[in-house]
């Protein structure tokens, strides 16, 4: 794991430009390059949106199909099963078929809504509608890894805290939120933070789908990276651009533990 | 029976070894590998490559442009000894050549000009890729976009071809309705974005750049062109901003839209009953106002490759050769002059003329080494343009700014 970091890093001093044939040492130059870069920055906030977005999605469904399976007393097994099933899938595979699906006019989605009368938007082609179907694509691929995890968190709860609960006239919500989800809290931070990282990496899905456009709709920091170091071939910028999305995704996980454990120094 | 013994050290041993051995298995198989861009005259292209030398074996890998253009780049960039052999276009070639990545072909064009006929292909033909007057690439098509319609409800409508592109616009408003698009338009970045833009700036502004590499594509006409490609774009059929080639050929096919550019190599799958519901019904013209994208595709031969170059040059000169191109001739337009003049050949492909007519008053993209590389920035910036994120002149004014940063640290402009 040190190797690749630190060549990564070596590589970032340097104005390394397949292009050019360019190899010269310029310290932080291409940092500061970046930091002052408005694509940079565009990419950035658009990568956060749909980095929250998916994952708040993904967390919300996660809880309510895994507090349903929780509360479920037959078919657990062959449901978690078959939810699980979209998570084994390849991404880029899994992004094909998703392609098909959301491709304008002789996709799946679309010929049927065609097929019922109702003529679709252009989920591929229209901005806001490309950001909603890859924030869509991912949460259909990563939701089942958050029911799997969240259900056995939930299955760990204290009996008898439930059941206390229950004889002082808990309702099946106030059992959610008061008893079981403080409880497991720490798996929850890591269930989001394992998700963060692993959104922040999103590329495969958007690549496929739109990549990144219309325009600049759903080009995230990633695909911001692919194109430094594939199209334009500026190996340095871009590996500099890989170290700084590594330290603000650090930052952004460390910034998530001590906001939910600020109260609990040492809990982590 | 003896027992299995395996300790840990052993099995790191072997692991390590392992690659060793089965590259050096690979290698020494003979297996030529081959990535490529792809569609119809290209895959034939490489049916041609897999057999044409008994006994030795052609892995071909073909996908579409730009994911060839960048796994090329990949390999390439890192010296890698696969692949053997490398698709390239008059338009991308230029970049490998500056970074050293193909080896010049003449000395084995010399070599083999009377066994596979090789003066066969002309002299303008040969220039497309040529760079500091060695030849780099054999050529396999010449290619031109050419303009597409369904001559039946062109007919029906009582309409001609445009000539313009006010005349374009206004039967794409009148032929848009929600389930057949007036316009087809691919505007994928960066390859299928730039032939379409190429259009715009040559036909109605002054081209990408003036003699010294500076844009000029941000110019008062060069606005004018995107300003028009927005106003036509809003009669594109859905998902233009993500369709390259493939999508718009299905598009055409699958009835979804009424015209539009698209590749003379395209034309024949449009009157393939198995993948088409418009047999017979699209017909070709010379783009509105010309200066569509023109060029050619062909095969060079990595630097990098450890292969035996005249193993090489014979599998791609095989394939090029005159008997083969006239197997693809339906696909293309061939690159050689016995071809070219031939009355048959004409007759059978009846795209033949438009495709001729398009070649003629086409206009082949800036023989910049970096123009893929910019094409990024500028494409990007139509887009946004086009979708509506950012006012015309301001995209255009901002990709000029890019382009001139990038091509300033890449030696331009001294």
């Amino acid at each position: 794991m040190l190797y690749p970091l630190s060549y990564a890093i070596w590589l970032s001093l340097f104005n390394y430009d397949l292009g050019s044939g360019a190899r010269d040492f310029i310290g932080f130059g291409n940092y500061a390059a970046l930091l002052v870069d408005e694509r940079f920055w565009d990419t950035l906030n658009r990568t956060v949106l749909i980095v929250l977005a998916a994952v708040g999605l993904e967390f919300g469904l996660g809880l309510l199909v895994a507090y349903g399976l929780y509360r479920l007393s037959f078919g657990v097994r062959t449901l978690n099963l078959l939810m699980f099933l979209p998570n084994i899938v390849t991404p880029v595979v899994a992004a094909l078929f998703l392609r098909w699906i959301f491709i304008g006019r002789w996709g799946l989605l679309s010929a049927t809504l065609i097929g019922l009368g109702i003529f679709p938007p252009d989920f591929l082609g229209n901005p806001t509608w490309a950001r909603i179907t890859v924030v869509l694509a991912d949460s259909w691929q990563f939701t089942p890894f958050m029911i799997l995890v969240l259900y056995a968190g939930l299955n760990t709860v204290d009996q008898s805290q439930i059941e206390a609960a229950q004889i002082d006239g808990a309702g099946v919500w106030m059992l959610l939120f008061r008893i079981m989800l403080p409880s497991i809290r720490p798996l929850i931070v890591f269930v989001l933070a394992i998700r963060l990282m692993d959104a922040f990496r999103f590329f495969d899905t958007i690549y496929v789908l739109t990549s990144g456009g219309p325009g600049t709709a759903t080009e995230t920091i990633t695909l911001y990276t692919y194109a430094l170091a594939f199209r334009l071939l500026q190996i340095g910028k871009a590996s500099a651009l890989g170290v700084l999305t590594l330290l603000f995704v650090a930052a952004l996980i460390a910034l998530m533990i001590r906001l939910v454990y600020r109260r609990e120094r040492g809990a982590f | 029976m003896s027992r299995l013994h395996l300790s840990r050290r052993g099995l790191v041993a072997a692991a390590l070894a392992a690659p060793a051995i089965l590259v050096g298995r690979a290698r020494a198989a003979g297996t030529i590998q081959m990535i490529s861009h792809r569609y119809p005259a290209l895959e034939y292209y490489a049916e041609k490559m897999r057999t044409a030398i008994p006994g030795t074996t052609v892995n071909t890998q073909l996908m579409p442009y730009d994911k060839a253009l960048e796994l090329i780049t990949i390999a390439m960039s890192s010296k890698s000894d696969t692949p053997d052999i490398v698709y390239a276009s008059d338009a991308g070639f230029q970049t490998f050549v500056k970074n050293g990545w193909f080896r010049p072909l003449d000395d084995l064009w010399a070599k083999y000009r009377d066994e596979f006929k090789l003066d066969d292909f002309p002299d303008s033909v040969r220039k497309n890729f040529m760079h500091d007057g060695k030849l780099y690439v054999m050529p396999h098509t010449l290619n031109a976009m050419m303009f597409f319609y369904r001559k039946d409800l062109f007919d029906a409508a009582g309409k001609t071809p445009p000539k313009g592109f006010t005349e374009y616009r206004d039967l794409a408003k009148s032929f848009n309705s929600p389930m057949r698009s007036g316009n087809v338009s691919c505007l994928k970045p960066v390859d299928a974005a730039i032939n379409e833009a190429h259009w715009y700036f040559n036909a109605l502004g002054d081209g990408w750049f003036d003699q010294d590499w500076r844009p000029i594509f941000n110019d008062a006409k060069g606005v004018q062109a995107i300003e028009m490609m927005k106003e036509i774009a809003q009669y594109a059929q859905q998902g233009f901003s993500a369709a390259a080639n493939d999508e718009c050929t299905i598009a055409y096919q699958q009835d979804i839209g009424v015209m539009g550019l698209q590749w003379a190599t395209r034309a024949k799958a449009m009157d393939d009953p198995a993948k088409s519901r418009v047999v017979g019904k699209i017909d070709w013209a010379a783009p509105p106002q010309g200066h569509a994208r023109m060029g050619g595709d062909g095969y060079a031969i990595s630097a990098f490759s450890k292969q035996d170059p005249d193993t090489l040059f014979r599998i791609i000169a095989t394939s090029a050769s005159q008997a083969s191109i006239r197997g693809a001739a339906s696909l293309l337009i061939p690159p050689r002059t016995s071809l070219l003049n031939d009355q048959e050949l004409r007759q059978a492909n009846r795209f033949y003329p438009a495709a001729l007519a398009s070649y003629e008053v086409g206009t082949p993209v800036p023989s910049l080494p970096e123009f893929y590389a910019v094409g990024e920035f500028i494409t990007r910036r139509i887009l946004q343009a086009v979708t509506g994120e950012m006012a015309v002149k301001q995209a255009l004014d901002t990709a000029a700014t890019e382009t001139t940063d990038f091509l300033k640290g890449h030696g331009y402009y001294k």
